[in-house]
Formats: C-alpha cells, sequence, structure tokens
C-alpha cells in the first residue's frame, strides 16, 4: 500500500517537472499552454489518487473526491478559456518547418 | 397549488439534500448540533439559489442523462487515458520533437451536456485543446499531429469517448 502512495507521489512530481520544463522549452501559446495545463493536471490528480490511498476509507477520502471531481470540471474549462482568447485573438499557431525547435528570439535573427 | 409552486418545493428539497450532503462530508461528525446548524444553513441557501441550481424548464433532467452509470466506466477510461497520454507529452519535452497542428472535425452527438462533456475530456487529456466549438464543429490544437485528414483525426482524438458518450446520451 504504502509503495502505491510512493508511486503515484513521484508521478506527480515527475509530471509537474517536466510540465514546467515544456512551459520553458515551447515556441508558442498553444503549445506552452499544452505543456502546462495538462501535464499539470495529470500530477495533481497523481497527488489526488495518492492522498485518497492513503487515507483509506474514511471521511477525507470523500472530501479528496469532491475536490478531484470539481478539479476535473475546472481546470480544461480555465485552459479553454485561454486557448479560445488566444484564437480569437488571431494568434497563428507555431508550425514545425523542419530541424529543432526554436524559440522566438531565435527566429527573429 | 398550481404544478409551477409544486415544481418550486422540490428545487428547493433537492438542493437543500445536496448542499446537507457537501455539509456532512466536509464537517466530518454526526453531533446533533452540527446537523442542525448545517440543515439551517443549506436551507437558508437553497431557498437563496435553487433557480441557479436546476432550471425552471428542466423537469426532464432524467431524459437528458438516461443511463448514468456508464459515465463511472467513462471515467476510469478517461484517467487511463490521460496516463498514457501524459506520457507522450513528456517524451515529447524531453526529445523536443513537437509537430503541432489545428485540426476541424465534427462530432455526432446531439445534446448540450454530451458536448461539454466530449470538449471537457479533450482538454483534460495531454497532447488535445479545444479552442473552439461552434454547435457539432470542433477545432482542435494537437501537439503531436499524425495527420490533417480530419476525419481520421477525429478518429484518433474522440474515438472511444464519443462512442462511450453516444450510448451514455441516446
Amino acid at each position: 500500500m504504502e509503495w502505491i502512495v510512493y508511486g503515484f507521489l513521484f508521478l506527480g512530481v515527475v509530471f509537474n517537472l517536466i510540465g514546467n520544463l515544456g512551459v520553458l522549452i515551447f515556441p508558442d501559446v498553444y503549445t506552452r499552454l499544452q505543456a502546462s495545463s495538462t501535464c499539470t493536471t495529470t500530477s495533481v490528480i497523481s497527488v489526488f489518487i495518492a492522498a485518497m490511498t492513503a487515507a483509506g476509507l474514511s471521511a477525507v477520502t470523500g472530501k479528496i473526491f469532491v475536490i478531484a471531481l470539481f478539479f476535473f470540471v475546472s481546470s480544461p474549462v480555465a485552459a479553454h478559456i485561454i486557448a479560445r482568447y488566444a484564437w480569437n485573438k488571431e494568434i497563428i499557431p507555431w508550425r514545425r518547418t523542419g530541424g529543432t525547435v526554436k524559440t522566438e528570439e531565435e527566429k527573429n535573427e | 397549488m398550481n404544478v409551477i409552486t409544486k415544481w418550486r418545493f422540490v428545487r428547493i428539497l433537492l438542493t437543500t439534500g445536496s448542499l446537507f450532503i457537501g455539509w456532512i462530508l466536509f464537517s466530518g461528525n454526526f453531533v446533533p448540533a452540527s446537523l442542525i446548524i448545517g440543515l439551517c444553513f443549506s436551507f437558508a441557501v437553497a431557498v437563496l439559489t435553487y433557480g441557479i441550481f436546476i432550471d425552471e424548464k428542466e423537469a426532464d433532467r432524467k431524459g437528458l442523462l438516461p443511463r448514468f452509470h456508464i459515465l463511472f466506466f467513462y471515467l476510469i477510461y478517461l484517467l487511463i487515458k490521460m496516463y498514457l497520454a501524459s506520457f507522450k507529452v513528456l517524451f515529447n519535452v524531453v526529445r523536443g520533437h513537437i509537430n503541432p497542428r489545428v485540426v476541424h472535425f465534427r462530432t455526432k452527438l446531439k445534446s448540450d451536456l454530451a458536448r461539454v462533456i466530449l470538449t471537457n475530456s479533450i482538454t483534460l487529456t495531454p497532447g488535445t485543446i479545444t479552442l473552439s466549438i461552434d454547435d457539432d464543429h470542433l477545432v482542435v490544437h494537437w501537439l503531436d499531429s499524425k495527420t490533417t485528414h480530419s476525419k481520421y483525426a477525429g478518429l484518433l482524438i474522440k474515438g472511444t469517448m464519443e462512442k462511450m458518450l453516444k450510448r451514455t446520451f441516446i
């Protein structure tokens, strides 16, 4: 049982680290949003699962389940609103043209 | 007592019930004083907000959600798919190799609630974000695009999710 808790907490840490690394690496608003919002969602859900496993069958598990359900609804809506604002502002998505990923500064040079 | 007044009482009762369940979950004890205070306050909040919680024209809510138990399996399927897609995004970030595209496709779902659930699950799955939805026309940003053919892209992105939702909402 303890190993499941440790495994999910480790997964949460890894997803959060890589997601935030993606924000630094990726080129434009859409891809950065992909890395930040969606990877972070998975990490938070991992932490919730770890907490529910650690708490066992008690009232705390119900509380965490309700919070997780709320997070399931609110997190995609927040990501969608940012993405829709960028789309309606007519920001053109970055597209791959061959070679490695380039940042804004490298493209301007 | 006409039917509108009756429906109003039912709505207040349903709102009070769901608020009271939340109170019990978050207070976590069964002392009578706590239960009475919770009941009073959930009734007070219910009288103020029953119009927002259950709309006046939603008397057919059971018709909107006919097979609720499939949604439970849907949640488990969504969790598994989230983890699989998360590992894909993780490798994309580590390798630095991405191929982002914007794809357009249509959905066969009819009701608004089903469409909201479908777009929310597309956004929740790492690697895809719904940019815009207009009736049944979805615009999706895809981080690691395999194809630009709209029907095949729709099959890859929504795939089983749409089938399960179609079975839930008829």
